[in-house]
């Protein structure tokens, strides 16, 4: 079996049956944990105050918004783009119809393609480098933080680098990054992905029990 | 690299004055029948070659311009470049062994020199900077230096990875640089006492520091090398980038000459700058990862800015305590 076989065959199937089995069992620990019932009267709605959490912390709290400026670009830069590139790239849209039998949709022209990336790679080093200088974020981040922003940063860079489409070793190692992390998401903090949601929800709950603006 | 500057005057020169082919019929009595034939294919006589494909160039057959920058891309611009930068890395290598890095003994006591922005936009610049320099560096040495190594097959692989990345970290270069530019440029336009540091070489060849403001002469002559020179690798890089910009191949040689250059000085330049920011000058590092510097060191690099510093410290002291 050739490396190619391996990552395009074995390998492919293997980290994609962790992606999605890490998750859903991290998702049912963190559901299973249950929820400590609130004995107290609540002076306000919880559904109400965990839709406007889910929602209304996608922009930054009154007054630091210029603090956080930089931070809250990169985040908004990154991931949109990140988002973008993963839906809309004309390779990734092709492959999910002939990989995972995906109905094919229309995906973003060329001249699209480069000036997202260009605006997700702008996002991430953004991002990395206020972990990295941010007295403050450099001493809340673990290794395994800064080891998912690398190796997202070198799953996009080998994507970007492959462009060409023309030359094969170029796209298994995208394809052999994409799946270590593919294997290294569920068990890192790339689960805010999934998380954020029922974070925001919990809290904007508890919150709006209490009434407490969210 | 002793007639570069011709050359690139020459680019010029065929692009704002497109070439005239002699007028009027030729005198010489060579008859070769092979000779005419390529000088018409090459378009050396006096009517040009005529087609019904409307097009600029179109009636081109052989470009000579392009066989000059083949001879000049081979013959000139990577071996001098080669010389320049292997030059300057044993210069700084020399440098080193004989004369070791600047230290100053700390105080203990820290002051802030760079805000976190002016860290995060310097290590952007610099982080593009590398990629674009390694990208460029395999794109421009890589058939003379690294194909005999690796094989054909293997290099084609790297040569377009090293383009892709190339074209794709270029424009993020542009931003950075920008970015860089408006934080900085107040603080790097030249003073009287930059002639003095410079005069003095910054105190490297003996007789104590020179004074300096927030950044000294030699710091200043980099931040403008990287502008002029970051200006020229951009806005020929966009035409590298985007050919359709411009009309004809002969700008694109230019854009090709250009960036090839400046691209090299920035990258001669910029060891200089890693070697002072890191080993040439302790200290300095730690300015642009922390933000924050030793009070001693504040005071034996950049005394103007040290003592402005304490003017401010002192003005607010006693604003304070009139305040009370």
């Amino acid at each position: 079996m050739t490396v190619t076989e391996f990552v395009d065959g074995p390998l492919w199937y293997f980290a994609l049956a962790v992606f999605f089995l890490g998750i859903a069992w991290r998702l049912v620990v963190i559901l299973a944990n249950g929820w400590r019932g609130d004995l107290s009267r609540p002076r306000r709605s919880g559904l109400t105050g965990s839709v406007r959490a889910l929602f209304s912390r996608f922009a930054p709290a009154p007054g630091i918004g210029r603090r956080i400026g930089l931070h809250l670009t990169g985040g908004y830069l990154f991931h949109l783009g990140l988002f973008a590139l993963l839906l809309f790239a004309a390779p990734h849209v092709a492959f999910y119809a002939e990989r995972l039998s995906l109905p094919a949709w229309q995906p973003m022209p060329h001249w699209a393609f480069v000036l997202v990336s260009e605006l997700a790679f702008i996002g991430l080093m953004l991002l990395w480098l206020n972990r990295v200088l941010n007295p403050v974020t450099r001493l809340i981040s673990s290794t395994g933080d800064h080891l998912s922003s690398i190796l997202t940063f070198l799953v996009m860079l080998s994507g970007c680098l492959a462009l060409e489409q023309a030359h094969e070793p170029l796209r298994v190692l995208h394809f052999f990054l994409v799946e270590v992390l593919m294997i290294y998401f569920p068990f890192s903090s790339l689960m805010h992905a999934f998380t954020f949601v029922l974070s925001r929800e919990a809290l904007g709950y508890r919150y709006g029990r209490r009434g407490v603006p969210v | 690299m002793r007639h570069w500057w011709v050359w690139v005057w020459l680019c010029l020169g065929a692009t704002l004055f497109p070439p005239v082919h002699a007028a009027g019929p030729s005198t010489d009595k060579v008859l070769n029948p092979g000779a005419e034939l390529w000088n018409e294919v090459r378009g050396r006589q006096a009517a040009p070659a005529t087609t019904q494909v409307q097009g600029r160039d179109s009636q081109v057959l052989v470009n000579e311009w392009g066989e000059h920058f083949r001879d000049y891309r081979r013959q000139r611009f990577v071996r001098y470049s080669g010389y320049l930068l292997a030059g300057v890395v044993s210069l700084l290598l020399l440098y080193h062994l004989l004369h070791g890095g600047l230290e100053v003994t700390e105080s203990g006591r820290k002051v802030l020199r760079f805000e976190l922005t002016e860290r995060i936009v310097h290590w952007l610049l610099a982080g593009v900077f590398l990629l674009l320099t390694v990208t460029g560096v395999v794109l421009a040495f890589g058939r003379f230096v690294v194909l005999p190594w690796s094989g054909p097959e293997v290099f084609a692989v790297i040569a377009s990875a090293s383009k892709e990345g190339h074209n794709l970290f270029g424009p993020l270069f542009i931003v950075a640089l920008l970015w860089f530019f408006v934080l900085f440029v107040g603080r790097n336009l030249p003073r009287l006492v930059d002639i003095y540091w410079l005069i003095r070489a910054g105190g490297m060849l003996g007789g104590g520091h020179p004074a300096a403001g927030f950044f000294n002469g030699g710091e200043k002559i980099w931040f403008w090398i990287l502008t002029i020179g970051g200006l020229a690798v951009s806005t020929s890089g966009v035409v590298l980038d985007f050919p359709a910009l411009v009309e004809g191949r002969n700008p694109l040689v230019l854009a090709l000459v250009v960036h090839g250059i400046a691209a090299v000085v920035l990258i001669a330049a910029s060891f200089g700058h890693m070697y002072l920011g890191t080993l040439g000058v302790k200290g300095s590092l730690e300015g642009m990862k922390s933000g924050l510097v030793d009070e001693a060191w504040a005071h034996a690099h950049h005394v103007l800015w040290y003592e402005e510093l304490n003017r401010k410290a002192q003005a607010e002291s006693s604003a304070r305590e009139q305040g009370q």
